[in-house]
């Protein structure tokens, strides 16, 4: 099937079991709200999973893109098993580790520092959407 | 991911195991039972679950039902904010009243618990 590229369907992490999903979800609303919202949409990984034929063929048409929290790479593998491979995977434990003055312990309400590292984690995966509809990086 | 009411689930799910139920309570998370992860998948299998499901798609429950899991409790948050009339104000931030509502819940799924644990 042909991927259709003038819009890029970004798939969260449902982030129940680390703070690091959480900061996938708050991360990829920020995209979707603010920096990208004409060009992103958003799949519900849940539903994904659960059946939803709807979700499962967006994300065969449209190129998409996992945002996980930790190396499991749930978004991933539940977009690959019923979809077909993301165009990319942004692992946000990684990112984060690239950041050790920021500290991650929040599950439910992020602090000052995991609401800095949701910024850096939505400017990634924005820098991946230009790239995917191939235009350059607008500034964030 | 885009529903306030998915929100209310998860926030209501987090006050119960962390806050009232940290000793008889684990919070499952639901993508690594479809990737077959452990020890989640074995969790649904080995103890009672309670789902919390944000809306008629009822995903928790269908994930769970379909990997072999134990539900011996559901929890439908579109039903309990028609019986507490507190609604939501955006999936980012929950507000005032999703925060009373999550709390509400949580307090119920507690009881619950209780039921199920016979205490």
């Amino acid at each position: 099937m042909a991927m259709v590229k003038n819009i890029v369907g970004i798939v969260s992490c449902s982030g129940e079991d680390l703070p690091e999903g959480t900061i996938s979800r708050i991360a990829t609303r920020i995209v979707l709200e603010k920096l990208r919202p004409d060009e992103t949409a958003t799949i519900c990984l849940p539903l994904l999973l659960a059946g939803s034929e709807d979700e499962r063929a967006f994300a065969r048409v449209f190129p998409t893109i996992a945002v996980d929290g930790c190396d499991k790479r749930c978004a991933e593998v539940g977009v690959k098993k019923y979809s077909g491979k993301p165009v990319a995977t942004i692992v946000v434990s990684e990112i984060v580790k690239k950041h050790p003055r920021l500290k991650v312990k929040s599950r439910d309400n992020l602090s000052d520092e995991e609401k800095e590292l949701a910024n850096i984690i939505a400017e990634t995966i924005s820098k991946k959407v230009d790239e995917v509809l191939g235009r350059k990086s607008k500034a964030v | 991911m885009d529903k306030p009411l998915g929100s209310v689930a998860r926030a209501c799910a987090f006050k119960v195991v962390e806050n009232l139920k940290p000793e008889d309570s684990v919070l499952v998370c639901i993508p690594p039972l479809v990737a077959g992860v452990n020890p989640h998948s074995e969790w649904i299998r080995k103890y009672p679950i309670i789902t919390i499901d944000g809306c008629p798609e009822r995903c928790a429950t269908k994930i769970v039902a379909k990997n072999g899991g134990k539900i011996r409790g559901r929890v439908f948050i579109p039903q309990s904010v028609q019986k507490h009339g507190l609604k939501p104000k955006s999936s980012a931030d929950i507000g005032l009243d999703g925060e009373k509502l999550a709390e509400k819940i949580a307090d119920e799924t507690a009881v619950l618990i209780n039921k199920i644990l016979r205490k």
